[in-house]
């Protein structure tokens, strides 16, 4: 008998009995979900910019690019310096990149991004600052409203972002910038 | 749960493990206290959302319904990955794992190995036996690279470090690393690692990962981290391979939504994980293995109670609050997984047969358990399975033949804590210190209470 078929036909025999699947169904948060967004983006030590919009966003690209900075933009209307290169390797100096999220999420500051839109899938990681671009009318309250909602389809790759990559690994102390973004800069249009 | 299970610190019943770790007064007080502060912040994320209580009770039905339709899922999950472009394995124990990954890595010729959240490959021992097969294999969770360069197994599921000083750190990354002598500032420390990793990332030939998460009906994995190091890797080379018990499936992306809201928050009292990564697929041009293993946990399910650990979703929560963890040191558990959950998922194969002691059955694992795993009574039946099997450890052979009984009789429970609860009082500790163990050896004994909380609760509260 294969691995697969043993591993199957044991599971014939569970002890337990069979247990139906609950109904998920949660309330949402509904109240000011823009403002609930802003603060937990804040405890996952990200940065949110609520009025600036794309010509703030790209005026401090321009800033970014005169002090000489390698700024890779996937998003419409943002010019970076840098183009999508053949191989992933070749983002290992980008200093910032500009990539859209499809959706935020309130409770937790989360932010969904999808291979779609990232040239290569090492884009949002392999960066030292990361900008991420989202729109005020798809945050939503909740992961499980998000889920509902998440673009994902065969052989596609998507992450929820909450924040710059952090470790505290040594002694309980919080580092931000581990191996991903140092920095997490989220501007809302 | 796994076939070689014991840890690299060698096998030795717990409380003798302990006794070693209790010897420095100041670092059990220390990694109690760093484990403590995890458990606060896990109460004040725990609280702020109302539905708390609501996703804990979601994310038990939805795991037993899972573990319930194990076989069911675990084949559609295949199916799907399938046509997502998704190669899958099947192992039933580790070291068939270990050959699946080490024929995947052979084919393409694998030199350098990055991996990340990785408890299942330590359960499997996969780095020393990729590494016998020439393989570089480099961890790279900050926490799982210092105890690699260490040399060390890991002390804690989620903080593998936890038990090392920020000069240990220091002086180790001087040695491995060549950073500056006596620093040992966090910052300065994890820079230097972040440098030295990226080089690892950027020359890997593959990279594995483990799963947090395996939706069936989506033929998709999640991983979870906080570093991104898992991401670093699987983008990376074009070869990515992820290993999971069988225990990680869920049905669907609502069920992710649920886990997604309590694993982080109950493990380290953050929102959500920096990254919670959904692999749908390889990158253009990419290979994708996914390795579905099972070492045990099929045996586990024949047990109605043991299976219930199977819900577990491995946030850690049940060390950081674990009393009998926090003072007695990750690796006194005689097992890859300490504390609760390790006493739970590990004690069927511990030799020494002592683990399912090394617990006072206060609850606090089972009440913080973001899927309801009934931790103490797990703990409570592997006392009664050892008891059964004549296989009590050293020392509790006179008297826990009875124990089983014993423990199941409330009112003899409740009788004979009160007995001690006298002896604590009117005995001198010098007569009682003997019987407490390692613990008691270098630390005064507890004044005891007059009255149970039972009879206090009866008195004040009762009906
Ligand atoms: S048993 Fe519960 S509390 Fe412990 S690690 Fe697993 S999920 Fe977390």
């Amino acid at each position: 008998m294969s691995s697969k078929q043993s591993i199957l036909h044991a599971l014939k025999r569970v002890a337990v009995e069979p247990q139906a699947m609950p109904e998920i169904n949660v309330s949402p948060r509904l109240d000011d979900v823009i403002g609930q967004f802003e603060t937990n983006l804040g405890a996952v030590a990200g940065t949110l910019h609520r009025e600036a919009g794309l010509s703030g966003l790209q005026a401090k690209v321009d800033e970014l690019m005169a002090q000489g900075q390698q700024v890779i933009s996937t998003v419409e209307g943002i010019t970076g310096n840098r183009t999508i290169p053949e191989t992933a390797h070749e983002l290992r100096d980008i200093d910032y990149a500009v990539i859209p999220g499809d959706l935020a999420v309130a409770e937790n500051g989360a932010i969904w991004v999808n291979n779609k839109n990232l040239g290569h899938r090492i884009t949002p990681f392999i960066c030292e600052n990361l900008f991420l671009v989202v729109t005020a009318d798809t945050v939503v309250a909740n992961m499980h409203q998000a889920v509902k909602q998440i673009g994902l389809e065969s052989g596609e790759f998507g992450v929820f972002i909450a924040g710059p990559s952090k470790t505290a690994d040594i002694e309980q102390a919080l580092v931000v910038g581990a191996h991903g973004a140092c920095s997490l800069n989220v501007y809302l249009t | 749960m796994s076939t070689n299970h014991t840890s690299g610190a060698g096998s030795a019943v717990h409380a003798k493990k302990a006794e070693i770790f209790c010897k420095d007064e100041a670092r059990v007080d220390w990694h109690s206290k760093a484990l403590w502060m995890l458990r606060e912040k896990r109460d004040r994320a725990a609280s702020s959302i109302p539905e708390w209580e609501q996703l804990r009770e979601l994310g038990s039905q939805l795991k037993l319904h899972t573990l319930t339709h194990l076989d069911q899922y675990l084949e559609e999950f295949e199916k799907n990955c399938l046509a997502n472009g998704i190669q899958v394995h099947w192992a039933k124990d580790g070291i068939e794992h270990n050959q699946i990954v080490h024929k995947i890595l052979a084919d393409k010729q694998v030199k350098k190995l990055v991996k990340s959240k990785s408890m299942l490959t330590e359960e499997c021992h996969l780095n020393p036996y990729l590494e016998s097969h020439g393989i570089e294999v480099i961890d790279t969770d900050l926490g799982e690279r210092i105890i690699q360069l260490a040399e060390q197994p890991p002390s804690h599921i989620v903080v593998p470090a936890i038990h090392m000083k920020k000069e240990e750190v220091g002086e180790l990354f001087h040695d491995k690393l060549g950073t500056k002598a006596g620093a040992a500032d966090p910052l300065y420390l994890t820079r230097a690692a972040r440098a030295h990793l990226r080089e690892k990332f950027l020359s890997a030939d593959a990279a594995m990962t483990g799963v947090n998460m395996a939706i069936a009906d989506k033929g998709t994995v999640v991983v979870c981290t906080n570093e991104g190091n898992a991401d670093m890797g699987a983008n990376l080379p074009k070869l990515q391979l992820h290993s999971m018990g069988i225990d990680k499936i869920v049905p669907d992306l609502d069920s992710a939504a649920v886990i997604l809201r309590t694993l982080a928050r109950n493990a380290t009292g953050q929102p959500v994980t920096t990254y919670s990564s959904f692999y749908r697929g390889p990158q253009t041009d990419g290979e994708m293995h996914i390795i579905i293993v099972d070492n045990g946990r099929t045996d586990m399910l024949q047990d109605k109670i043991l299976a219930e650990s199977l819900k577990c979703i491995r946030c850690g929560g049940c060390l950081n609050t674990c009393p009998v963890y926090r003072r007695s040191g990750g690796y006194s558990y005689n097992y890859t997984i300490p504390g609760p959950i390790g006493i739970a998922v590990g004690a069927q194969n511990d030799d020494t047969n002592s683990i399912p002691w090394a617990c006072t059955l206060c609850g606090s694992c089972s009440y913080v358990c973001p899927t309801k795993v009934p931790l103490d009574k797990i703990i409570h039946h592997h006392r009664r399975l050892k008891a059964k099997a004549g296989k009590l450890p050293y020392g509790k052979r006179s008297y826990m033949p009875l124990v089983g009984n014993f423990m199941a009789s409330e009112t003899m429970l409740n009788c004979s804590m009160s007995v001690a609860r006298t002896a604590l009082r009117i005995l001198p500790g010098a007569m009682l210190k003997p019987f407490s163990g390692a613990w008691g050896k270098y630390r005064e004994l507890p004044i005891a209470p007059k009255s149970s909380f039972e009879t206090w609760f009866n008195k004040n509260r009762g009906q």
